[in-house]
């Protein structure tokens, strides 16, 4: 789950130096830089959008992903370096996506109820429809019941723990690794090749 | 796959199995062929999740970000619009000796004026407070907002610059070196001056921006050693 890109141009190489130039550039940003926040804004905009895009819709996608960036400017003032810039970020990102899922939510439900929507239950026969044919990967993990979608991408694609998880969705851990389970089982007829 | 471990098989792929229960689920598996493919089937999901690709907005979305940030305080450059990789490429390596020595020719003129200015007008009764911290019009540095940020982030890059400083050519040093005698100078002088006259809006600015020549010159210092080293 670590950062991708660089602040500092000179330390792409070095994942250590990666981090210790974002700290840098996430200091110089709490004081008024705005070029280093640029910097940032740079070095993360692909993770995080991808992130929006996966966790609520393309359509939503850029909308989520300035409003994480505003929420992060305002709350540089908090970040003291414990963990890495891009984890923080990370972190700030899946709160505020997590916080707009009420005022989306209604677009999001019919991908838990509508025929579209992948059955994540274990149980369901697993030939696929005419209609799945031709979807990749990436479409079938956004056409997962939403909750089973969260758990996913947070422990698999993002590399959260349960626990972790659990906290931010507000279940109990033996509930995340349930939907997780369920959601890998659905995703094994979209792989690739 | 129908047996009760199947629903085990995930918990005992991420290690989340006790080990009575991993040592039961795998002496299962030795018994059961749709066991062991569902097994399979999850750890190539698991591995594709893991190498999804990152795809950035279609758009640049900076421009709306810093209009919301800052007012339009940080304004898009033409060339931030497009592939990011690209922008990435362009920003590598700008930085030269004359460059080097125009900063610091620069600077030099800037803080013996700014003295000058202050000595001799008196100063600028505008206080500037930590909410100064705004990102500053079309480019300008921020006001002044104490020496911490830049003095953590100055002595970060320091360090990063003597691990690598081996790659740079001993000319490329020695106008370094210079230059940041001059830049340290200009920040000593600036200092002496905000002490005496701390509410001077015109200090504080020069302050911030002697500062912030300082990080962008060890940052790209900094960024020719890195690329020396590879």
């Amino acid at each position: 789950m670590g950062p991708t890109g660089a602040g500092v141009t000179t330390l792409q190489r070095n994942p250590t130096s990666v981090a210790e130039a974002e700290l840098a550039d996430a200091t110089l940003a709490a004081s008024g830089d705005g070029r280093a926040f640029e910097r940032l804004y740079r070095a993360h905009s692909a993770r995080i959008h991808s992130l929006a895009r996966r966790m609520v819709d393309a359509d939503h996608a850029d909308d989520l992903t300035q409003e994480i960036f505003v929420r992060a400017w305002e709350k540089l003032g908090t970040f003291r370096g414990e963990a890495a810039f891009g984890t923080w970020l990370h972190r700030l990102a899946v709160n505020v996506i997590l916080g707009r899922r009420h005022t989306i939510g209604t677009d999001r439900q019919r991908f838990a109820t509508d025929e579209r929507a992948i059955d994540a239950a274990p149980n369901r026969v697993t030939v696929p429809d005419a209609s799945d044919w031709g979807i990749d990967f990436e479409d079938a993990i956004g056409r997962l019941p939403e909750r089973a979608r969260q758990v996913f991408l947070l422990h698999d694609v993002s590399g959260y723990r349960h626990e972790e998880i659990a906290g931010l969705l507000g279940i109990v851990p033996g509930t995340s690794k349930s939907q997780l389970h369920h959601a890998r089982l659905a995703l094994r007829r979209y792989l690739d090749g | 796959m129908s047996d009760h471990w199947t629903d085990r098989l995930s918990e005992y792929l991420d290690g989340d199995l006790l080990t009575g229960e991993r040592t039961a689920l795998e002496a299962h598996l030795l018994g059961c062929p749709a066991c062991r493919a569902t097994l399979a089937e999850l750890r190539r999901v698991v591995a594709r999740a893991q190498a999804l690709d990152d795809t950035p907005p279609a758009a640049d979305l900076w421009p709306a970000i810093a209009r919301r940030i800052g007012g339009g305080a940080v304004p898009a450059r033409p060339d931030d619009v497009g592939d990011l990789a690209a922008h990435r490429a362009r920003r590598r390596i700008s930085f030269t000796v004359p460059q080097l020595a125009a900063a610091g020719i620069a600077l030099m003129l800037v803080s013996g004026s700014v003295v000058w200015k202050v000595l001799g007008r008196g100063a600028n009764p505008v206080a500037v407070g930590p909410s100064a911290i705004a990102p500053p019009p079309d480019g300008a540095p921020a006001a002044w907002s104490g020496d911490a940020p830049y003095d953590q982030v100055i002595a970060r890059l320091e360090q990063l610059l003597a691990q690598n400083r081996g790659a740079l050519d001993t000319a490329t040093v020695r106008v370094l070196e210079k230059n940041l005698q001059i830049i340290d100078r200009a920040i000593a002088e600036a200092r002496a001056a905000l002490a005496a006259d701390p509410a001077s809006a015109y200090l504080n600015h020069h302050l911030a921006r002697t500062m912030r020549r300082k990080v962008d010159l060890l940052r790209q210092a900094s960024a020719i050693a890195g690329a020396g080293t590879t």
